[in-house]
């Protein structure tokens, strides 16, 4: 009996260091699943073989302000229209440093992938005190090591590779935060505050934040 | 065995201690992701390149579920129900000069893309509500066209569900396929 029982905890004992070393890993491992599954389950299977629209690398995504407006429309939590939009593609590290591998300082960076990286805005806002008029706009950073500068630019429906700065309407610096949580993926998300928003834009260890007044 | 038990519990605190801490705010990547397709055809690029043979027409956004293994028509989606053609964000399709479908025509503007499923036929609809999840809360009410098309087979399943405008002889088609049906949705301007 005592031996069963021994025999029994050990088991449980064996199963809860085996569970705690499996959760300890687990972002790690879901980041490399993550990288994976872009490589392999998309890219390598369908980016050769889908006929008619080859899956990208790097996903698009899509945020709104306020924060998950089409869910909360659909659980007719809101019944204003929204605000903004920003529809972005999603680069992912794969094991390169933001700011040795992929970003230079001083050089336009399309904070995305793909198609430029677009924010719709449903009214007029002020930025930094300047009015930015509803509509469709291309948004790209020039990133130094302590201060972003974001370029909201006309030439939209384009590709984000090259930004056509003669078609800068607006500049704003803002500045940038290091040492924060890593993240695989570049991500942009809309924060509320006091005044408004933020459009939080964040990859590997760098986030910056532009504030938006509705 | 007292010590056993105790390591155990000591153990399973410190399992529970870092689940907790895991969690974050930001947004993981979509399992279904997204993407967008324009006509003209990769007009983006075109743009950049300074190669623009046509103005610009329709781009549509939508989320791309995978098959996995799984069968998609009359069992995942099914038949004669009103399906979101995507995943998460409803589908949306912008046009950005006035069309035609099935003979209705349509503003410039924002509209998203619904459709009911049958075996040979699919029944396109746009609707003018915009910015919404899936087709969860689809209100036939804001319908502005609907349309009957064939259901056409593929060659071999196609894994993600794929969205392309394609050149038509007045205007284009929007070539909507996945698993082995593909069906051709007729925009005139």
């Amino acid at each position: 009996m005592t031996a069963t029982i021994k025999k029994y905890s050990l088991l449980l004992l064996l199963v809860s260091v085996f569970g705690c070393s499996d959760k300890e890993h687990k972002p790690k491992e879901q980041a490399n699943n993550t990288t994976k599954k872009d490589t392999s389950a998309f890219s390598n299977s369908e980016t050769n073989t889908n006929p008619y629209s080859a899956v990208d690398v790097s996903p698009m995504d899509m945020s709104y302000y306020p924060a998950d407006y089409p869910k909360l429309k659909m659980s007719k939590a809101v019944n204003t229209p929204p605000l903004a939009r920003i529809t972005y593609s999603r680069p992912h590290l794969q094991g390169r440093h933001l700011f040795h591998d992929l970003l230079k300082y001083g050089e336009p960076w399309r904070l995305g992938a793909n198609e430029s990286t677009e924010l719709q805005l449903y009214k007029d806002v002020a930025i930094q005190d300047k009015k930015v008029k509803a509509g469709r706009y291309v948004l790209y950073c020039i990133p130094q090591a302590n201060t972003w500068t974001i370029v909201l630019n006309s030439n939209i429906d384009s590709w984000g590779l090259i930004p056509d700065s003669t078609k800068d309407l607006f500049r704003f610096t803002i500045p940038v935060k290091h040492n924060n949580q890593h993240l695989e993926y570049f991500t942009m998300i809309f924060e509320k505050t006091d005044e408004g928003a933020e459009i939080l834009m964040a990859w590997d260890d760098v986030e910056a934040r532009l504030p938006i007044n509705f | 065995m007292k010590k056993i038990i105790a390591c155990f519990f000591v153990c399973s605190c410190y399992c529970s201690s870092l689940s907790a801490q895991s969690g974050t705010a930001l947004p993981p990547v979509d399992k279904s992701p997204m993407d967008m397709s324009y006509y003209p055809n990769n007009y983006p690029v075109q743009k950049i390149q300074d190669k623009i043979t046509e103005p610009l027409v329709a781009r549509v956004i939508y989320s791309r579920p995978q098959k996995s293994g799984r069968a998609i028509f009359g069992e995942l989606v099914e038949y004669g129900k009103v399906w979101r053609m995507g995943a998460n964000e409803a589908t949306e399709i912008e046009f950005f000069k006035p069309v035609k479908i099935g003979g209705k025509k349509i503003s410039k503007g924002r509209y998203t893309l619904y459709a009911l499923v049958n075996e040979d036929s699919w029944t396109i609809i746009v609707n003018r509500e915009t910015d919404t999840w899936g087709a969860f809360k689809y209100n036939a009410k804001k319908d502005i066209v609907r349309i009957e098309v064939p259901v056409q087979k593929n060659d071999a399943p196609v894994e993600s569900l794929s969205m392309l405008f394609e050149k038509a002889v007045i205007g284009c088609n929007l070539i909507i396929a996945w698993d082995m049906a593909k069906i051709s949705l007729p925009i005139n301007f």
